[in-house]
């Protein structure tokens, strides 16, 4: 893995170097720095798909930098890989269909590239699934589940049903690496090890880099259903 | 006179390293391309050289090969990847791949169903036919990218001119088993 470039989050946190981005970006490295607008309105809905559109595209860059990071790994988890890209390409297109039909346009709000930064940090590739695919995409179902009943009752089914349909995805998404977390421990204890020192570490990045006022102000429901068909302890 | 089965696996295993080079050219190439139009593309494009690879890699498997047997094309042509690899301004990527790199590797397959048995051959020739189809598609949303994003669309460059004339010298690429070692990739 070639040398990368890091720089210095919120409290001393180092990330990798964010990947590139159109200059009509503003890209932002402390969520302090993030828009706000008042829950449900137009700006706060068009500021989620800004946001959203920037996830996935994160989404893709993280799996891409694997395929090129990790040569070696097994064959058939690399084409899961290349699969995810995919996935992640059409997801984006999606949403900014959707961002578009309300008006909004690439760069109206500010973006962080946060997942991509603690991820990438992870020179190994059971650190990286058991991160971005097995905490980030598993907690995305738990996110989704709540947007599609909150678009739905902004009366926007279209949105709604969009993230019914990237809710799929990230099922498989969440259950290749579960299944290759497993099966690249078997007569490799290693590489389980390197997947739970990985999810304590972020931990102790995601406390670091969330400001306080940001922290959640209440528990998203788990979505046990969509869990449970990922293979995931619920 | 026809491609023997042994002639026949070393060009599957060839072009699956190609496929899977390509793969990875794309996959390094998405977080280092700004513009998202263009992002979007390698990335759906990773997927389309992973799916070649694949198959061909299990092709290659009934061709009495290892499964996803991989052989590394003539050392040119390696280089010449290798150069396109490292190409960092957005339209000289896009030209360098779909207005070179796929042509020839288009002309590489057509060249080859051209000298096996259709019938005899006929899996390979279908996985064949399936890349071409899918190229095609990937030459067609390369330029429709190009409309998209006028900024990416390339000048005909020297750099680009001298690059299609060597890959097209290096039209036979395979690099056949005794004279070249097997070398696994992906």
């Amino acid at each position: 893995m070639e040398t990368i470039g890091t720089v210095i989050g919120r409290n001393g946190v180092v990330l990798r170097a964010g990947p590139a981005r159109e200059a009509c970006f503003t890209v932002v490295t402390d969520q302090a720095e993030m828009a706000k607008h008042p829950d449900g309105s137009l700006l706060s809905r068009r500021e989620q798909l800004h946001g959203d559109v920037n996830a996935e595209i994160q989404s893709l860059e993280i799996a891409a930098q694997s395929l090129a990071d990790f040569p070696d790994a097994p064959w058939e988890l690399r084409l899961e890989l290349a699969r995810q890209c995919w996935d992640e390409t059409r997801h984006a297109q999606v949403f900014l269909r959707r961002l578009l039909a309300l008006d909004g346009y690439k760069g109206e709000f500010p973006i962080i590239n946060q997942d991509w930064g603690v991820v990438c940090m992870f020179d190994n590739l059971p650190a990286r699934l058991a991160v971005q695919n097995r905490i980030f995409e598993a907690l995305s179902l738990d996110v989704f589940k709540e947007g599609v009943e909150a678009w739905t009752g902004w009366g926007d089914p279209e949105t709604a049903e969009v993230i019914e349909g990237v809710m799929v995805d990230e099922i498989r998404h969440a259950a290749f690496a579960n299944e290759w977390l497993r099966r690249l421990s078997v007569g490799n204890p290693s590489a389980m090890l390197k997947a739970v020192a990985a999810m304590s570490r972020l931990k102790s990045m995601a406390q670091a880099l969330t400001p306080p006022w940001m922290k959640m102000e209440h528990e998203i429901p788990s979505n046990v259903e969509d869990k449970r068909h990922a293979g995931l302890a619920t | 006179m026809y491609l023997n089965v042994k002639q026949r696996g070393d060009y599957v295993a060839t072009f699956r390293w190609i496929e899977v080079r390509l793969m990875e050219m794309l996959a390094a190439w998405v977080p280092t391309t700004p513009e998202l139009e263009v992002k979007l593309v390698f990335g759906a494009h990773i997927w389309e050289a992973a799916q070649h690879a694949d198959a061909l890699g299990r092709r290659a498997n009934e061709l009495r090969l290892p499964l996803h047997d991989s052989l590394e094309p003539a050392r040119a042509y390696v280089e010449l990847l290798a150069e396109v690899g490292a190409v960092t301004d957005t339209a000289t990527r896009i030209a360098a791949l779909y207005d070179s790199i796929l042509p020839g590797m288009d002309a590489r397959y057509r060249h080859y169903v051209d000298q096996v048995d259709v019938l005899l051959d006929g899996p390979t020739v279908r996985i064949v036919e399936r890349i071409l189809n899918d190229t095609a598609r990937m030459a067609r949303e390369s330029q429709e990218l190009r409309e998209e994003v006028p900024a990416v669309k390339s000048t005909e460059s020297k750099w680009l001119e001298a690059l299609r004339e060597r890959d097209t010298r290096l039209r036979d690429v395979v690099g056949h088993r005794g004279m070249t070692p097997a070398v696994p990739v992906g």
